[in-house]
């Protein structure tokens, strides 16, 4: 099935050049066709799957408690002014 | 007897009985390291002055308690050792130094285990070889041209080649099992939920588990035992007791049904596979096992409900790498381009198509077509399984339908994929796995064959897979 | 005649000490990054943990605007790249929320306005990005990641409002239902309360386009911007014009609304189930119990104060909107009685004095035995209105009591008719002009010289009672004798 490739890749953030937009369109044209076998089985009034088995509610009690400090974050990524992470302008505001 | 030769529980009751330094244990596989590895590279960072380190500091101690004493253990690099570089394989986190221990680091740490290194894998956990990994490729030490399997390819290897006494490794769709198969050694996927996802860098949420891998089933029962149990810092771990499991492993499996999978027929699978298989199956029956056949016809619609429920959740897991926090930091006129530039050059192609697919799989439009019915597909798998444990208590499959391949010879993604086929239904279902070496091909390739146990019946496990090691032993 | 439709999405911040889904702090206000974790700062391997009382907060919140609990609510995943947003998705709640189908009523312009609303769900906040310097010059953007994580509630209400006003009266309410609850300070100048838009009009049932307007920063901006923005489309219609379906902000030194500059980006979320959350399943009795826990609330206490005690509408909502006032006047008033006085005392002498002297209502001491004391002088005719209100005042900067107050000042008003008279002819001889001017018709001098009496009282002459004197003086003067 054809795929809108360019829709894809900025949702995803991605910008793939033009030497790999081909043969990743392929790729995934072909994974995508495999997944049509779904299509044969019947699941009407099939609930969806996302939780394991015992898994329950685990609620946290409203405590604080430390996280990191400044000095993580230095070795994480430079801060700025009283410490700010730094980013290229986000435009419209 | 040379001390890399010794399991965990010698090399631990030594140390505790001062009969063995830690130090020289340390040493010892360091020593390996050092022989090895520059061929194999299982290791993409060996942390040899730390190791000593905390060897040394056991040795000083006169408090010698841990069930990992001095144990070397090296730790897959998409689990978060804080203070240590944590990559998942991928240049997008190249320098990344993680600020906090993830929670299985934390149990290991504290039962004395020393972490030796971080190893090798395919980027973010994405594929069956290690030859994704951003960095470089690890060799199977059975034989240098053949692949170790993957993701946990550098785990599986570390263990095999004796450069660490077991190894954690992360298992999504057999990410565990099948580099354990293809290196020989014993590699289990726990329960979902057994645990803790907690500081694992994540791939299919839904999916994800951290497993042990060893040279023995005694060895990973006994690291299964350290790693597992509720985490308040993970909402999917279970509530469920965990254990001792090394004490499961009796032998004795009289009056119990292992399961046969009807529909594996039809699957091709290599001649010296069926043939493991089919005396592991009389090893069962002479313990006094029955086998049972068993249905599971959704098996087929396993690996579509799989590649679109991963990259669906991995899509959107590694939305966070855009290089504002940490990582790779590309370069753009504005926001849009940075963002775009980081994430484009920090990623490599596997990981690319995946995000794409997953992203495809969840769009408008598509998502009930593709992402809702995979989840759909998954319980309908879900559910047969849980009826075929009806009338067995456990299941025995290959654990891939071929020994090791060579580098490059899966030619397209969709044939790699292909050769998960008997793994990835055990993630869907939530199931724990253990895959356990039985025997060798015609190549002198290791043969790896499958147990599936009940949810949360790691110990009963275990034991048969003890079975089939004592045999093949023999 | 166009009609408008309005609705409005307003995210509420739970009060909670500690995030929606880690332990860090909710501080507001502190250094820029000292409240993160690997949480909320989306580092490789972190997962989410449902704080306790941010959901506690939501039903208590769901319960006041008259919601349905969903016992089993998920967490979804919302996908989108923003740098605020660490993750690179919100956990949100989408198919499932924790409340649907709920309403508001606020008491009004003498009625009751009925505001529907869709749904009320929990979810996180992002960071806050900032901008150093002037829009033209600073290439970059700030962010601080405090924020990320807080627990917020949205409310999403149908589009039921007709007018600026009527969302100002909302947005009231509801601010005064949150403080009541100890869920959220609701303050909008520290960002616990942000509001959007969306507004249409049209001629006939079908709805006209709608337009999204954000950056709203006070209660003020959102009923000019939503005036502003009625008249603007229908004028646009009047002049033949469409109305672009967009988003716009509001200036709001111009008090206008402008096209936001970013272009609308693809507006696919890729909703996906949470799968690191399993659903939030509560028991019907903890739902039930926290309903209990409610408490009577501001436009109800208003309603009862308005049909109970007679108040008028005003002054019924100035109090019952403000707990600490609400407290206040119920205690005195279930004591003293008095309503519609205490209240009048209350709201014009006593807040006023209080905000003069720059005190808070905590600080007052002016209460039951006070009340008390100052009912007993003015019942019994002995002070005058006036006069208590002075004396009130009094008190309340001075903190001398009512009794102290009135005898220190000799304030007891004189009720003697026979002295009063007396006082009365006396002015009425002293004054000839102003009386042969009132007896030839000039009514209004009867002020002057009450006035004039009330001078010779030095005040304390009970009114009632020198009018009433000076009345009867006056006619027998009218009657013809000199």
């Amino acid at each position: 099935m054809k795929i809108d490739l360019e829709r894809i890749e900025k949702l995803a953030v991605l910008r793939l050049d033009e030497s790999e937009k081909e043969s990743i369109a392929k790729d995934l044209e072909e994974i995508i066709s495999y997944f049509e076998n779904l299509k044969e089985v019947d699941t009407t009034g099939v609930e969806p799957m996302v939780y394991g088995e015992k898994i329950e509610l685990v609620l946290r009690e409203d405590v604080v408690k430390d996280g990191l400090t400044i000095k993580d974050l230095e070795r994480l990524r430079e801060l700025f002014g009283d410490g700010y992470f730094k980013v290229k302008r986000i435009i419209g505001e | 007897m040379e001390i890399t030769e010794l399991g965990i529980a010698e090399v631990v009751s030594k140390i505790k009985s001062k009969e063995l330094k830690a130090k020289e244990v340390v040493e010892s596989y360091l020593k390996n390291i050092d022989k090895l590895d520059k061929d194999i590279q299982a290791f993409l960072s060996v942390s040899s002055d730390y190791a000593v380190k905390k060897a040394e500091e056991i040795d000083e101690s006169d408090n010698k308690v841990g069930k990992l004493l001095g144990v070397p253990i090296a730790i897959k690099d998409n689990i978060s050792v804080k203070d240590f570089e944590l990559t998942a394989g991928s240049k997008i986190l190249k320098g990344y130094i993680a600020p906090y221990d993830a929670t299985v680091t934390e149990k290991i740490k504290n039962e004395g285990a020393i972490i030796i290194g971080k190893t090798n894998l395919d980027e973010f956990a994405m594929g069956s070889s290690t030859e994704n990994s951003a960095f470089f490729k690890t060799k199977n030490p059975v034989n240098l041209e053949y692949v170790p399997g993957g993701s946990s390819g550098g785990s599986a290897a570390s263990v095999r080649a004796k450069e660490a006494l077991v190894a954690l490794g992360s298992d999504t769709g057999g990410s565990v099992r099948q580099p354990a198969s293809f290196c020989g050694v014993v590699g289990l996927k726990p329960t979902y939920g057994r645990v803790s996802r907690y500081g694992l860098v994540a791939f299919g949420s839904s999916l994800d588990v951290i497993g042990p891998i060893g040279r023995s089933v005694a060895d990973v029962a006994r690291l299964l035992s350290v790693i597992s149990g509720f985490d308040p810092h993970d909402s999917t771990t279970a509530n469920v007791p965990t254990g001792n499991f090394e004490e499961y492993l009796t032998g004795d499996i009289k009056g119990k049904r292992i399961g046969v999978i009807k529909e594996i027929r039809d699957f091709s699978i290599q001649e010296e596979i069926s043939d493991a298989f089919s005396s592991a199956l009389k090893v069962f029956e002479n313990n006094g096992v029955e086998i049972v056949e068993i249905s599971l016809p959704h098996l087929k619609y396993a690996l579509s409900v799989y590649y679109l429920i991963a990259p669906s959740e991995a899509s959107a897991n590694l939305a966070r790498y855009d290089g504002i926090r940490y990582g790779f930091e590309g370069s753009g006129e504005n926001l849009r381009d940075f963002y775009e530039d980081s994430r484009t050059k920090g990623f490599g192609k596997e990981v690319k198509r995946r995000i794409l697919i997953g992203t495809f799989a969840l769009s408008e439009g598509y998502y009930d077509e593709y992402y809702l019915k995979a989840s759909k597909v998954r319980r309908l798998i879900f559910e047969e399984f849980k009826k075929a444990f009806d009338d067995c208590d456990a299941i025995l499959t290959p654990t891939t339908p071929t020994t090791a391949f060579k580098f490059g010879a899966k030619a397209t993604p969709l044939e790699m994929y292909l050769s998960d086929v008997f793994t990835i239904p055990v993630n869907l279902a939530y199931l724990p796995a253990v895959s356990v070496p039985f025997g060798y091909d015609k190549t002198g390739l290791p043969i790896g064959l499958q147990v599936i146990g009940k949810w949360f019946s790691e110990g009963e496990l275990l034991n048969f897979a003890y079975v089939l090691e004592e045999e093949s032993n023999v | 005649m166009y009609k408008p439709t309005i609705g409005l999405e307003i995210h509420i911040q739970l009060s909670t000490k500690s995030k929606m889904f880690c332990s860090c702090s909710t501080e507001f206000g502190d250094p820029p990054n000292t409240h993160v974790c690997p949480v909320c700062l989306g580092l490789p391997g972190a997962l989410p943990v449902i704080n306790k009382e941010a959901v506690k907060y939501g039903i208590k919140l769901a319960h006041a605007l008259n919601l349905n609990i969903n016992l089993a609510s998920t967490f979804y995943r919302k996908n989108y790249f923003y740098p605020d947003l660490p993750k690179g998705y919100q956990i949100t709640q989408y198919s499932l929320p924790l409340g649907f189908e709920g309403f508001l009523e606020i008491p009004m312009e003498g009625k009751v306005k009925k505001i529907r609303i869709e749904r009320g769900h929990i979810e996180e906040d992002s960071g806050k990005s900032i901008h150093i310097g002037d829009i033209t010059e600073s290439e970059y953007s700030f962010i601080d990641f405090n924020r990320s994580g807080v627990p917020l509630m949205e409310i999403v209400t149908y589009p039921d409002f007709e007018s600026g006003d009527e969302a100002y009266e909302f947005l009231t309410l509801l601010r005064s239902i949150v403080r009541y609850l100890g869920v959220s300070s609701g303050d909008m100048e520290k960002g616990a309360l942000r509001c959007d838009v969306n507004v249409s009009v049209s001629k006939d049932e079908n709805r006209g386009t709608k337009v999204e307007i954000k950056n709203l920063n006070s209660f003020r901006s959102v009923k000019r911007a939503i005036d502003f923005e009625v008249e603007r489309q229908v004028k646009a219609l009047e002049n033949g014009e469409r109305i672009v379906r967009e988003t716009r902000h509001f200036d709001e030194k111009e008090g206008t609304t402008k096209p936001m500059r970013v272009k609308e980006e693809l507006n696919d979320y890729r909703y996906f189930p949470e799968p690191d959350l399993p659903p939030l399943v509560l028991s019907k009795d903890y739902v039930d119990e926290l309903k209990k826990e409610i408490p009577e609330l501001p436009h109800k206490k208003a309603i009862r104060y308005i049909e109970t005690y007679g108040l008028q509408e005003d002054y019924a909502r100035t109090i019952a909107y403000n707990k600490k006032y609400a407290d206040y006047f119920e205690n005195i008033v279930s004591a003293v009685s008095h309503p519609k006085e205490v209240a009048n005392f209350f709201l014009v002498n006593i807040l006023g004095i209080l905000n003069k002297i720059g005190l808070d209502i905590e600080d007052l001491s002016f209460g039951v035995d006070s009340f008390k004391e100052l009912f007993s002088y003015l019942d019994s005719g002995q002070i005058s209105t006036n006069i208590a209100k002075s004396v009130i005042e009094e008190s309340v900067e001075t903190k001398k009591s009512v009794k102290e107050i009135i005898e220190s000042k000799g304030l007891i008003q004189v009720t003697d008719e026979n002295y009063l008279r007396e006082v009365i002819i006396k002015v009425i001889n002293n004054n000839p002009t102003p009386v042969s001017q009132y007896l030839s018709g000039k009514k209004q001098v009867f002020g002057f010289l009450v006035g004039q009496a009330m001078k010779e009282l030095k005040g304390k002459g009970k009114p009632e009672l020198v009018n009433k004197i000076l009345n009867e003086e006056l006619s027998k003067l009218e009657g013809g004798n000199v």
